[in-house]
């Protein structure tokens, strides 16, 4: 494990050096971003101005969901960015490279990059959600708090799993782009809270396409609105998902017979 | 022009060849349009208005914002930087063609894909969710809609372009690309109708090119302009382009003279 860690340190350092030298291409992502975050905000708070509430959501709350999306979203950019990369490096003969190295190859792929960028951008949205907290119109107590953490782990270890199964994709397939970024514009349905689409959505979005699961369910976790129900089946889909995942991953490096070099 | 309508032709192949891309894309787009939709439907709720768009108003903005990104909002930005820093670039400056005229013919070729598919979803989706669709009364309103959607993909496209050419001076030309798309996408109101914002800052963004991009044709479209407006907005659409047209010539000719053929 400490092995495993000190690696990833060491990407993540690399990763670090490449992005600071990476000036004016690192300064514009990282306002994009910031743009994206803020810009969304703003809008949220502009239109609350003129609405009382949407789908029975105050602005506080509706803002908890947009906040919670960005969390799950960027913590998952920030760890395993490196996936982005999968297909290049299986096109390019990086992953033979790594598979004789004494580490696990999919750590070694998700650590290629470990995106600092999303670190300055995800302190805005921890600073938010702290300063939107306060202003919840419900009292939070303790149980309620830690159901929200481990629901946003799960979040993050569903996105993990979606993660491992495109880069099992790229293992097999050599394609990649339009899958990664069908998982980012899918994510778009997220910054809302669930309860704002159709019955048909609602259900596909916990049971198909688990977005719902991963950014509204810590939310209404933290608001008290979720039954142990859907909770423990939050739970039990990031394990199934997990396990899943993994038996692709090594199901894909065992047909993988070299592609480049 | 004939062989900018083979580019055309030959671009319009390659985007129908690769249907497997051309379906993820569109489906990824759709959950964008989903999401504003259902997002303003729960808003409206039971009321019949908000902001001064009536229920059909409103929802027709979201999907008439998506006829336009797939239309207008195409661009070849993130080619044209890659060539750029490549040195690929090299082999187009040495061919008898505007290499702008032919990004052109290309970025039409996609626009016409992108455009039709879009216009197939919103009927599906219109379908689907049973909803609620504004129709245009006025004979006037579709031409005058079709034009500005027009000279909004023309400013986008420069606008684009001239961002792309800072490749010329720097490899790292692709931050502000980026951020200039997500900024754009705000301030032309490609997300939510530019009225939501405090009176200030709307007037500051009319003042820029960014509201001519989405947010003016779609209220175009809607008749929330009467046609003396809609036309004095064509006008000032049409500057912008010109301006913005001109901008571009004047940086291209400086890139070219810079350009040094790294990489090629």
């Amino acid at each position: 494990m400490s092995k495993h860690f000190r690696i990833w340190l060491r990407m993540g350092a690399m990763s670090l050096s490449a992005q600071l030298s990476y000036g004016l291409g690192s300064v514009g992502f990282l306002l994009g971003k910031l743009i994206r975050l803020l810009f969304f905000f703003a809008f949220m708070v502009a239109i609350f101005r003129h609405a009382p509430s949407v789908a029975g959501y105050g602005l506080e709350e509706t803002l908890l969901f947009f906040l919670t999306y960005n969390l799950v979203d960027i913590v998952t950019q920030i760890f395993f960015r490196g996936i982005y990369g999968a297909r290049r490096a299986v096109q390019e003969g990086d992953l033979d490279y790594y598979l004789i190295q004494p580490c696990s190859p999919l750590l070694r792929m998700a650590a290629s990059t470990v995106d600092f960028l999303d670190v300055t951008t995800v302190m805005p949205v921890i600073v938010l959600l702290a300063m939107n907290w306060q202003r919840l119109p419900v009292p939070i107590g303790p149980g309620q708090a830690a159901a929200y953490a481990f629901l946003v782990l799960n979040g993050i270890a569903i996105a993990l799993a979606i993660h491992i199964v495109v880069a099992a994709l790229a293992v097999r397939t050599q394609e990649l782009e339009n899958t990664i970024w069908l998982y980012r514009e899918l994510m778009f349905l997220g910054r809302f809270p669930i309860d704002v689409y159709s019955a048909a959505m609602r259900w596909a979005l916990v049971l198909f396409i688990p977005i719902g699961v991963m950014t509204s369910f810590p939310t209404k976790a933290l608001l008290g609105t979720l039954e142990t129900g859907p909770m423990l089946y939050a739970f039990g889909l990031s394990a199934f998902a997990m396990a899943l995942s993994l038996k692709f991953w090594r199901g894909a490096l065992a047909q993988y017979t070299s592609v480049s070099s | 022009m004939s062989k900018y309508l083979y580019v055309y032709s030959l671009s319009l192949q390659n985007v129908l060849q690769r249907r497997a891309s051309l379906l993820m894309d569109r489906v990824g787009g759709l959950a964008a349009i989903l999401a504003l939709y259902f997002f303003w439907s729960a808003l409206l709720g039971q009321d019949e208005r908000f902001l001064g768009y009536s229920r059909a108003q409103m929802l027709s903005y979201v999907l008439a914002v998506s006829l336009l990104r797939s239309f207008a909002f195409t661009g070849r930005g993130w080619e044209v930087v890659g060539e750029i820093a490549s040195g690929r670039i090299s082999s187009y400056l040495l061919r008898p063609l505007s290499y702008q005229g032919y990004c052109l013919a290309q970025d039409f070729a996609q626009k016409t894909v992108h455009a039709l598919a879009a216009l197939l979803e919103i009927g599906a989706l219109i379908y689907l969710l049973k909803a609620p669709l504004y129709v245009p009364t006025g004979a006037w309103t579709l031409p005058l809609f079709a034009l500005a959607a027009l000279l909004s993909s023309l400013i986008f496209f420069y606008m684009e372009f001239f961002i792309s050419n800072l490749a010329f001076w720097t490899s790292q030309s692709g931050g502000p690309l980026f951020c200039f798309e997500l900024f754009l996408q705000f301030a032309a109101g490609a997300f939510f109708p530019l009225d939501v914002l405090p009176h200030p800052l709307q007037a500051a963004l009319r003042m820029t090119p960014f509201p001519y991009l989405v947010f003016f044709p779609v209220n175009i479209y809607l008749e929330r302009v009467p046609p003396g407006e809609a036309l004095r907005l064509l006008g000032l659409q049409a500057a912008w382009l010109l301006l913005v047209a001109s901008a571009v010539q004047a940086f291209w000719k400086r890139g070219v003279r810079s350009y040094a053929a790294e990489g090629g």
